[in-house]
């Protein structure tokens, strides 16, 4: 048995193993292939090792970043979910991962991303708590300036600037799509049947952020959880293939505790980043006032009687350090 | 297989009316200019509105104008003029003819429904970006078929700098779609994969959806048609067409049931007309 492969994802939120809607359609299959994947669950696209998430480091191809090419990957590994398929619906899937794709997923990064409400309260907010410091400062703004332009050039600029117009047919084309995929799945347990297909990772994927999220403006939201079938789907999924860490952490002893632990271990590390960061504060108005001769050390001969105190505070300091 | 039917440039010319059971409304259908001027995405997504108001049996008057784009709301083509009302492209128009009584897809099941839509969202997310990326991003054909074309109609330098613009325009959407990095092998293959799936789905049925046409017959056919009968620098996509045998069947049927009878009297072919001379 070769070495497991390494899959890095943001980590889980909201209920949901990760956050991240690309991550989570990788994880999803794995699970649904049982594929032995080691999953990095980080914090910060830094650590992966393409700079981009989720990636599959893999030991005859490199790092694999496009979730498409992930699953491709797996696939060819014999790890495949739509082994049972028909060739119907096979083009079935490729159908609806079009329709996904195209109508409800630019409209979702819009919800999160886009609509100032849900980015300032929700989104960002779970992305500068979760991503280490410093790069919390900048991150999430880094990402919302990126989603916004990709909107920006998929729907033009006029779209985006009139909230009417924006409103009335982008997100009335991504309820459609919603109740579609509804009427598609009907009372089945997934979309082919009793076993679960790739189709079933993208969409698990895309609507389980959506009914998690506690969004403030929950307009898309609502019309999801007005279709009964397809919120009893995303928690059967999660109830089945993430027992762990998707629902109640009380109910898996070893997983809360390693969430305890992660989160205790948490506080000392913040009580010393902030005191380093008051001391990288401290050492640059102390460098500039050195540099630019507010302060100056003279040594040998006795200074006016103003500056000499200050300049043995400023020694004083650094033995501190 | 070739459609055998050479359409000439002289209907094109011919502003003719396709009178129908009711003549309510006179859809005045305009798209990109003439023939020296459309490209292949345009011309295919024009025929699939043509083809789709056919098969509503909806009287047609067909208008070339070179500023089509600049004239449609939302800057594409093609776009129809009733009344006082524009609508572009073929949702919307789906939907707004839907709303004066005529549609389609009422026959239809809601899972079929379901189905339908996904599989209109394949036609343009594959067979539409892949034209796109053919015509705006693989180097050759830009530079002998497109600028060329898309220039036609302006004086020099405008014709220049417009082509710019839109090539500009069309990779930077291709970047953010994420088909910036793919190879013209790569696009193909997706090509490929697409055809494959609506051959699947397809089967030996005559339409789509068992035997009345849907408008998502109107738009494959659109499509696909326009690739069979479009002369581009290499045929390798018309040849990934060509390979699936009940697709190119499916063209010929739709072909003569819907354009073939109208043709003396109508312009209604004007995409066609153009075609054996279209991209060179």
């Amino acid at each position: 048995m070769a070495a497991p492969m390494e899959l890095f994802c943001w980590a889980g939120g909201w209920g949901l193993p990760s956050v991240d809607p690309d991550c989570l359609a990788v994880l999803t299959y794995a699970r649904f292939t049982g594929a032995p994947l080691k999953v990095h669950r980080v914090t910060s696209p830094w650590r992966s090792p393409s700079g981009h998430l989720p990636a599959l480091r893999t030991r005859d191809e490199g790092t694999i970043s496009k979730p498409q090419q992930i699953i491709t990957h797996l696939r060819k590994q014999k790890y495949n979910a739509d082994y049972d398929l028909s060739a119907t619906q096979s083009a079935d899937t490729l159908a609806f991962v079009s329709l996904l794709e195209e109508k409800l997923l630019p409209v979702l990064i819009h919800t999160f991303w886009v609509d100032a409400k849900n980015y300032v309260e929700h989104t960002r907010k779970w992305y500068a708590e979760t991503i280490p410091f410093p790069l919390n400062f900048f991150l999430p703004n880094a990402m919302h300036k990126r989603h916004l332009e990709r909107l920006q050039l998929i729907w033009g600029d006029d779209y985006m600037e009139d909230e009417e117009k924006l409103e009335k047919e982008l997100y009335r084309e991504a309820r459609e799509c919603l109740t579609l995929l509804s009427q598609r799945l009907g009372s089945q347990k997934f979309f082919f049947g009793d076993s679960p297909a790739s189709l079933d990772a993208l969409v698990f994927s895309r609507l389980a952020p959506l009914l998690k999220a506690k969004l403030p403006n929950g307009k898309l939201q609502q019309h999801l959880k007005s279709l009964q079938n397809l919120c009893n789907y995303c928690t059967s999924i999660l109830s089945l293939y993430f027992p762990w860490d998707g629902g109640d952490p009380l109910s898996s002893a070893p997983r809360a505790a390693g969430t305890d632990g992660s989160e205790a271990e948490e506080d000392p590390h913040k009580r010393r980043k902030q005191l380093l960061s008051v001391l990288v504060g401290l050492a640059a108005m102390l460098g500039y006032a050195f540099l630019s001769g507010i302060v100056s050390i003279q040594r040998g001969s006795v200074g006016p009687a103003g500056r000499q105190p200050v300049a043995m505070q400023e020694e004083e300091e650094e033995e501190e350090e | 297989m070739q459609p055998s039917i050479v359409y000439s440039y002289r209907s094109v010319a011919k502003w003719a009316l396709v009178f129908c059971n009711y003549v309510v409304y006179f859809f005045f259908f305009f798209f990109l200019s003439t023939e020296d001027q459309i490209l292949l995405s345009d011309n295919a997504s024009s025929l699939a509105v043509q083809a789709f108001l056919q098969m509503c049996n909806l009287p047609i008057r067909v208008i070339c104008r070179a500023n089509a784009e600049y004239m449609s709301p939302s800057g594409k083509v093609p776009f129809i003029h009733v009344g006082n009302q524009v609508v572009s492209e073929l949702g919307p128009i789906v939907q707004f003819v839907k709303a004066k009584g005529h549609s389609l897809s009422d026959g239809l099941d809601e899972v079929q429904k379901a189905e339908m839509k996904a599989y209109m969202e394949l036609v343009n997310n594959m067979l539409l970006t892949a034209e796109l990326y053919l015509q705006w991003c693989d180097d050759v054909t830009v530079e002998e078929i497109t600028h060329p074309r898309y220039g036609s109609p302006y004086p020099w330098p405008l014709n220049r700098i417009l082509s710019y613009q839109k090539q500009w325009e069309v990779r930077r959407k291709m970047k953010a779609i994420g088909w910036a990095g793919k190879t013209l092998e790569q696009v193909l293959e997706d090509v490929d994969q697409c055809c494959h799936a609506l051959s699947q789905r397809l089967g030996t049925q005559p339409y789509f959806f068992n035997k009345q046409p849907t408008e998502l017959d109107a738009l494959v056919f659109g499509h696909l048609f326009t690739i069979l009968t479009t002369q581009l620098i290499t045929d390798e996509l018309s040849e990934k067409v060509k390979n699936y045998s009940n697709l190119t069947a499916f063209c010929r049927r739709i072909e003569q049931q819907y354009f073939e009878g109208h043709e003396r009297d109508s312009a209604a072919i004007a995409a066609q007309s153009s075609k054996r001379s279209l991209l060179r």
